[in-house]
């Protein structure tokens, strides 16, 4: 038997809506970092990103029996989120977007293999924030290994412009980072 | 650093700085308790804002539709906190047992009778995820779409 995470979106719908709790489990795991980033695209705080998360899958829980793509899912969950946080954002009157926040330097530390990686990975940190909210967005998501459909859902772009997006993003960040 | 490598370092980025909340994972997971395959959904079709009704107490009421073939319910939610009320409107007309679904409201916690006139109340609903269930005479029931209060 394939294990349970390795198993394809469709098969854990299908499971879930026959029943199976792990199922459900394993595909809130698989999709519930798409559905925070798409919140957190939208500037939304961590209450109300949790808000936008929970009542996307308890939308997803109304309509499991109703569904007529089972493998279409992740599109279905993007969107979702998008209008749910375009929602929220609406009523907090758009306010405070936050970013991501480059971390401070740390100074003089240890020329060691574990802290080489730490730094790129904050210098990476550091280039995305300085790139538009859609951009960093995309990338997150390009970055989780979301499917075009899924991009275009989050974003409200045609699934025909993921591609050139997504390279301009990733062609900025990599200028950015050097 | 090839395409892979500088992907790897974006997802490493967000996942040290603003990783998805424990919380927001088990809130998840818990959603699926709420699945009741036997009821018809209503679907969310209207949601404003607007004045109260004259000659009811100040502020801004909201009024939700939501919509399943058949029926039609019309609710608005006035207050806030402790005071917080939601009324509705069964369209066309009938009597129902309506609950309240929320993950602080134990099962049956919180309910109201709609008579034949189809107009129920329920007091002090508290905010987060609210979905009300409609039990009707011929036994069968209806759920709303979730929607934040």
């Amino acid at each position: 038997m394939v294990p349970l995470q390795d198993e394809v979106t469709e098969t854990l719908v299908v499971r879930a809506r026959d029943g199976d709790d792990a199922a459900w489990a394993r595909l809130v795991e698989r999709y519930s970092a798409m559905l925070w980033a798409i919140a957190r695209g939208y500037g939304l705080c961590d209450a109300d990103a949790g808000d936008v998360v929970q009542t996307v899958w308890l939308r997803l829980v109304e309509r499991l029996d109703g569904l007529r793509d089972p493998s279409a899912v992740g599109g279905w969950l993007a969107t979702t989120a998008r209008r749910e946080s375009t929602r929220l954002a609406a009523r907090r009157g758009r306010d405070l977007p936050p970013s991501v926040a480059p971390p401070a330097a740390e100074p003089g530390p240890p020329p060691d293999q574990v802290v080489v990686a730490r730094e790129r990975v904050g210098q990476v940190a550091a280039a995305l924030s300085a790139l538009p909210r859609r951009c960093q967005t995309l990338l997150r998501l390009v970055a989780q290994a979301a499917c075009h459909a899924e991009l275009a859902a989050a974003l409200r772009i045609p699934v025909g412009s993921v591609g050139p997006t997504r390279a301009r993003c990733l062609a900025t960040l990599r200028r950015l980072v050097g | 650093m090839n395409e892979d490598d500088l992907l790897a370092h974006v997802r490493a980025a967000f996942e040290m700085l603003d990783p998805v909340p424990r919380s927001v994972l088990s809130a998840g997971r818990a959603a699926i308790g709420w699945r009741l395959p036997s009821a018809a959904l209503a679907g969310l079709t209207g949601d404003r804002d607007g004045p109260v009704a004259a000659g009811v107490r100040g502020g801004t009421a909201r009024t939700l539709t939501f919509t399943c073939p058949g029926l039609t319910l019309e609710v608005e939610v006035t207050g806030a906190g402790r005071d917080r009320e939601v009324s509705g409107r069964l369209v066309p007309p009938a009597p129902a047992l309506v609950e309240v679904r929320h993950p602080d409201v134990p099962p049956g916690g919180l309910t109201a009778r709609a008579g034949p006139g189809g107009l129920f109340c329920l007091p002090c609903v508290p905010e987060g995820p609210v979905s009300l269930v409609l039990r009707l005479a011929d036994e069968t029931s209806v759920v709303t779409s979730w929607i934040r209060l």
